[in-house]
């Protein structure tokens, strides 16, 4: 059977009620997002609807079992927008509640380390993040930053930067989905947030950006260039957010 | 001059100091202050040359009235453009880099300008005025060798991190390359250091608000290759430093000949290479519980550059192999070659559950490569149980090379075939 849920991990945790409580063997289902659904020939199809009660009591019941560690991780791996998380969540619990209480640390589990991995991928990417996001003073005092990363961890850096920046506005956007995290020196919200066009910098902001540069430059030992070694640290898909990466600035140097 | 020429400079000159680390403290901030430090440090971006870049590394000045003669800054180096920030230019550069997020904080280190203390007040002067300014983003600071212990105290407190580069092995070499250095000036601030260190943590322990004292630790720096010190004695230095001075870090730097006065010494062998084992060592003393006598002896006193020291230590040791990884400890199990301490952890958290299997093992993380012929599964052996170590190096070696380039069985083996070196004591 193929369990279909509207995207959502709320979602994801209704038709998981479900798909426990219609049993059968592990094997024999599959739970896709809506918008991920491939034209089931063979199979018969499910919708499961979004039932806060639902998803609430299997939200509980992971957080009994194996504690509020297990459901971080869950909550991460969701980010990851892989296609197969629905199945990957399904079979996951499946094998967790078997084994019981320390089940998610059981990484020689096929199933819970397949679930383990998209939680990693996201937990480094957000980690790298932390360091890769750049701003640019705008003309009134405000800082803002674009990128667009892999998975969906605009939420995760939030609190990270609240913390260390907090005496600046400032706003994180994504530009791939198109939404933002707004911080005012007091709190955050996240709202969509298209193309905003062309920037008004502040009058110093192109010193900093050049002499960041400068750094850059010249903290290099170039003797001992290391091209490979530079890449895969700092993947070049994230390049072109980065001040002393981006080629099209460094033309204009 | 403009900031952007110095900064050109001055980092140039303080880019051979190796030690580029925000780790160790956790100081959270309130909303009127700029920063706070995180504790598994993070990287912002990495420079040309493949290194991580954390930290604003500058010197204040390259300016300097010695003359180590391993240092591009030292004042026999003609050719040296020289530049000095003034305060207001660090505290500028860090806060408007920190507020970008390219840095996690300033790492400052300092020619000597007139005297170690003289040179020591400027340091503190930054400082002093990064934090008046609210800044409570990463400090790591130099402190100059023979500057008065009064002006490092003061400084302790305004930074998270403080080091004193050692610099040389060894008493000779350090006479012969830098003169007007004394062992004694390097010594004596760390053990200082440390004895504050352990002052103001027991205040802190009464006061609330008591003052920090270098709250992430004192680190220091040893450079490579500039002097015939085998590997040995290295280790041995890093090993008491950790020990007795309790230092956070050891930081390794291969020597790069600069300008046209440069020393040249030791064996041509590839120096970075050389580093890099090192670092696994001093990464097996930290974390693996190792002792410096257990990965070398004065009797085969250099790092082998083919395989991991780990290795080398399981092939000195086949004796203990091959363990188990269902029964032996977590000690143990870091012991064998191949599995790193996330990978240890796994396996324990795993095998509460039943015994592993090495399919699982390798999806855990164990590269089977060198792992397979050291462990067994539940008594099963890989199929790979062959224990005699001269083959078993030649299974592990990454890229097999032939056995007749550069080095001789000599120094391949300096332990099999009388390999000795004069003179190991420290
Ligand atoms: S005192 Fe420091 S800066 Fe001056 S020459 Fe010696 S190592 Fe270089």
């Amino acid at each position: 059977m193929v369990y279909v849920y509207d995207g959502s991990l709320e979602g994801a945790f209704s038709a998981i009620y479900q798909m426990f409580h219609d049993k059968g063997d592990v094997n024999s289902h599959t739970l896709v997002a809506s918008e991920g659904l491939q034209y089931a020939i063979f199979e018969p199809v499910k919708t499961c609807e979004t039932q806060p009660e639902w998803s609430n009591k299997v939200v509980q019941s992971i957080l009994d079992t194996f504690g509020p560690e297990a459901f971080r991780r869950i909550g991460y791996a969701y980010l990851s927008e892989d296609a197969a998380f629905g199945t990957k969540l399904y079979r996951c619990l499946k094998r967790a509640y078997k084994l019981g209480e320390r089940a998610m640390e059981n990484l020689s589990d096929p199933d819970i380390l397949a679930l383990y991995k998209c939680y990693n991928a996201v937990a480094r990417e957000s980690h790298s993040m932390m360091g890769l996001i750049r701003f640019s003073e705008l003309n009134k005092g405000i800082y803002y930053a674009h990128f667009e990363p892999t998975y969906d961890l605009l939420g995760l850096v939030i609190p990270h930067f609240k913390a260390r920046l907090a005496d600046q506005i400032w706003v994180i956007h994504d530009t791939k989905r198109k939404k933002a995290a707004f911080y005012n020196k007091e709190t955050v919200h996240i709202s969509d947030l298209d193309d905003v066009g062309a920037l008004d910098f502040s009058s110093v902001e192109m010193d900093f950006q050049k002499m960041w540069r400068t750094y850059f430059d010249h903290i290099a030992i170039i003797e001992r260039k290391n091209p490979k070694l530079q890449q895969q640290k700092m993947p070049k898909k994230y390049w072109k957010f980065l001040t002393e990466k981006d080629l099209s600035k460094n033309l204009l140097k | 001059m403009t900031a952007n020429e110095k900064l050109s400079i001055l980092a140039d000159a303080a880019k051979y100091d190796v030690s580029c680390s925000s780790s160790g403290s956790a100081r959270s901030g309130d909303k009127t202050m700029l920063g706070n430090t995180a504790m598994p440090g993070i990287c912002h971006s990495y420079s040309d040359d493949g290194r991580c870049i954390s930290l604003l590394k500058i010197l204040f000045t390259n300016k300097c009235i010695y003359d180590c003669s391993y240092c591009i800054n030292r004042q026999s180096n003609a050719e040296m453009p020289r530049a000095e920030f003034t305060p207001d230019e660090v505290v500028d550069l860090t806060i408007g880099f920190y507020r970008r997020n390219y840095i996690e904080g300033l790492f400052l280190s300092s020619g000597v300008v007139r005297n170690p203390n003289y040179t020591m007040e400027l340091l503190l002067l930054v400082v002093k005025k990064l934090r008046a300014a609210r800044f409570n983003g990463y400090v790591h600071l130099k402190g100059i060798p023979g500057a008065d212990h009064m002006l490092i105290e003061e400084a302790g407190k305004y930074v998270d991190r403080m080091s004193i580069n050692i610099e040389l092995p060894t008493t000779q070499s350090l006479r012969l390359l830098a003169p007007e250095k004394k062992r004694l000036d390097m010594i004596a601030p760390m053990g200082f250091i440390k004895e504050k260190m352990s002052e103001y943590k027991a205040l802190g322990r009464q006061f609330k608000n008591a003052p920090t004292f270098v709250p992430a630790g004192q680190s220091t720096q040893l450079i490579v290759g500039a002097t015939a010190d085998p590997d040995y004695k290295i280790i041995k230095i890093s090993e008491a430093l950790y020990k007795r001075m309790a230092l956070k870090r050891v930081y390794y730097s291969s020597y790069v000949p600069v300008g046209r006065t440069a020393i040249t010494v030791g064996p041509s062998i590839d120096l970075l290479k050389r580093e890099h084992r090192i670092y696994q060592a001093d990464w097996l003393l930290r974390y693996y519980g190792f002792t410096a006598d257990e990965i070398l002896t004065p009797e085969s006193p250099n790092l082998d550059m083919d395989v991991d020291p780990k290795c080398q230590w399981a092939l000195r040791n086949l004796h203990l192999f091959p363990m188990d990884v269902n029964r032996v400890t977590f000690l143990e199990l870091l012991r064998i070659p191949g599995v790193g301490n996330v990978t240890a952890r796994r396996i324990m958290a795993a095998r509460r559950f039943g015994p592993l299997h090495f399919d699982a093992l390798k999806k855990m993380g164990v590269v089977m490569k060198r792992a397979k012929y050291f462990i067994t599964c539940s008594g099963k052996p890989f199929g790979a149980s062959d224990m005699d170590p001269f083959r078993l190096k030649q299974l592990m070696l990454d890229a097999p090379k032939p056995l007749n380039n550069q080095l001789s069985l000599y120094e391949l083996y300096p332990g099999q075939f009388g390999g000795n070196q004069n003179g190991l004591r420290i």
